[in-house]
């Protein structure tokens, strides 16, 4: 019992630790790590934070055509995080 | 009581004339009768008004009959009645979500009148007001855009002041240093006698924030501070997920929509060669079209929100309208 009490007390610190040195990146940090890469493939036009179907948060890849190809090169979800892929069109200065 | 509506038709038709010769009425028809907050089933004469004026403040002959010929009337204050006028017409003083554009250029929007150095100046695009970072300042802006028909000088409204250049993909490189070691290479090249030369261009463009410019006016009267269709603005507001928004512009108008995307980087066509990168931008469904561009973006209670620029079919892309002011030193 007092050795379970022990780890508890010795565990919070540490997962609060684990908070502040960022084991567990915003949806901003991993947007944003991921971005060049994903507007450097050809026919992606954006790369943004929005909801998925479900109203969660998700990383939304705005693409100036549907293009299977380049669909099956982005993946599902980053670091936990769901992406949603959306044929937008080409973005013109209006 | 005459209830039928020929009937009272017949009576409006009679007293039309003398009906509107009275002080503040602008209109006459047939309606129902309106109680303080309710319709009421009781056909009537609808006289709108400029504004109510109590009773005792109008003379006998100016005021609205409770009823004509048995016909009763009903008044209703409307305010003056205006043409409605195309946000492509010439406007002085000019509002926001009018024409304008640089000479060189086809037609933007003019996004409404911020304060640069305690003077009041046209907010719209670089790409409207300045050319794509094609002009020099002190160029004549135009109301309504030449594509519009305005034409210098006899549209000239203001001067560009500032812009804040837009950074393209592949355009030659400032960079002194890449600069210097080119030139050593072409001297290289020139000495062994190669027809070759070397250019440096940039890889990958900076990052920009916003795509905006401002204009002096040349005449303080031409200025009317706020938006066609949504009026004057009330402060500013961080664009968020899920925010309802509505701009005023010169080629769809009045239109609303939904931020859906926000921290938006995108990369945008500027014609049909350069491609600038964008990064912190709204992102909101269709809302927008070719002339659109400058457009005031303000979220329900008039609070301005953004700048709009670029879009597709189906999608707005709108600058951030702190950043917009942060880059150019203006403020409402």
């Amino acid at each position: 019992m007092r050795t379970i009490a022990l780890v508890i007390v010795l565990i919070i610190p540490l997962l609060a630790l684990g908070d502040d040195l960022g084991m567990s990146p915003s949806i901003q940090e991993v947007k944003k790590q991921n971005e060049k890469r994903l507007l450097d493939m050809p026919g992606v036009v954006s790369v943004g934070i929005g909801r998925d179907a479900t109203g969660n948060q998700a990383i939304i890849v705005g693409l100036d055509a549907p293009n299977p190809k380049i669909e099956a090169k982005i993946p599902a979800r980053l670091q936990g995080f769901p992406v949603v892929i959306q044929a937008i069109g080409s973005l013109k200065a209006q | 009581m005459a209830d039928d509506f020929d009937q009272i038709q017949g009576i409006l038709g009679t007293h039309r004339q003398q009906l509107l010769k009275r002080a503040n009425v602008v209109a006459t028809g047939i309606g129902y009768k309106q109680t303080a907050d309710a319709k009421t089933e009781t056909l009537s004469i609808v006289c709108s008004v400029k504004e109510k004026v109590p009773a005792a403040r109008l003379s006998r002959q100016d005021m609205v009959p409770s009823a004509v010929d048995g016909a009763p009337t009903d008044v209703v204050q409307t305010g003056v009645i205006r043409a409605l006028q195309a946000p492509t017409g010439r406007f002085r003083p000019a509002p926001g979500g009018v024409s304008v554009g640089h000479a060189s250029i086809t037609a933007g929007t003019l996004g409404c009148w911020v304060i640069k150095n305690g003077q009041k100046v046209i907010l719209s695009n670089n790409h409207v007001l300045a050319n794509s970072n094609g002009a020099e300042i002190g160029d004549a802006i135009i109301q309504p855009g030449p594509f519009d028909g305005g034409s210098f000088p006899q549209d000239h409204i203001a001067n560009l002041t500032q812009f804040v250049p837009i950074s393209f993909q592949g355009e030659p490189s400032a960079c002194q240093f890449a600069n210097a070691v080119i030139a050593v290479f072409n001297l290289g090249c020139r000495m062994f006698g190669s027809n070759t030369r070397y250019h440096v261009s940039k890889i990958k463009a900076e990052d920009n924030l916003v795509d905006a410019a401002i204009a002096a006016p040349l005449n303080d009267a031409d200025i009317k501070d706020e938006i066609l269709n949504i009026g004057a603005i009330q402060g500013t507001v961080a664009g968020e997920l899920g925010m309802a928004i509505k701009k005023s512009g010169r080629t769809t108008g009045f239109t609303t929509g939904v931020i859906q995307q926000v921290d938006v980087s995108a990369n945008v066509q500027y014609g049909a060669e350069r491609i600038a990168v964008f990064t912190d931008q709204l992102l909101a469904g269709a809302m927008s079209q070719g002339g659109d561009s400058g457009s005031a973006v303000l979220d329900d209670n008039n609070r301005l929100t953004g700048l709009l620029f670029a879009g597709s079919d189906t999608t707005t892309i709108i600058n951030r309208i702190e950043n917009v002011f942060s880059a150019l030193g203006v403020s409402l």
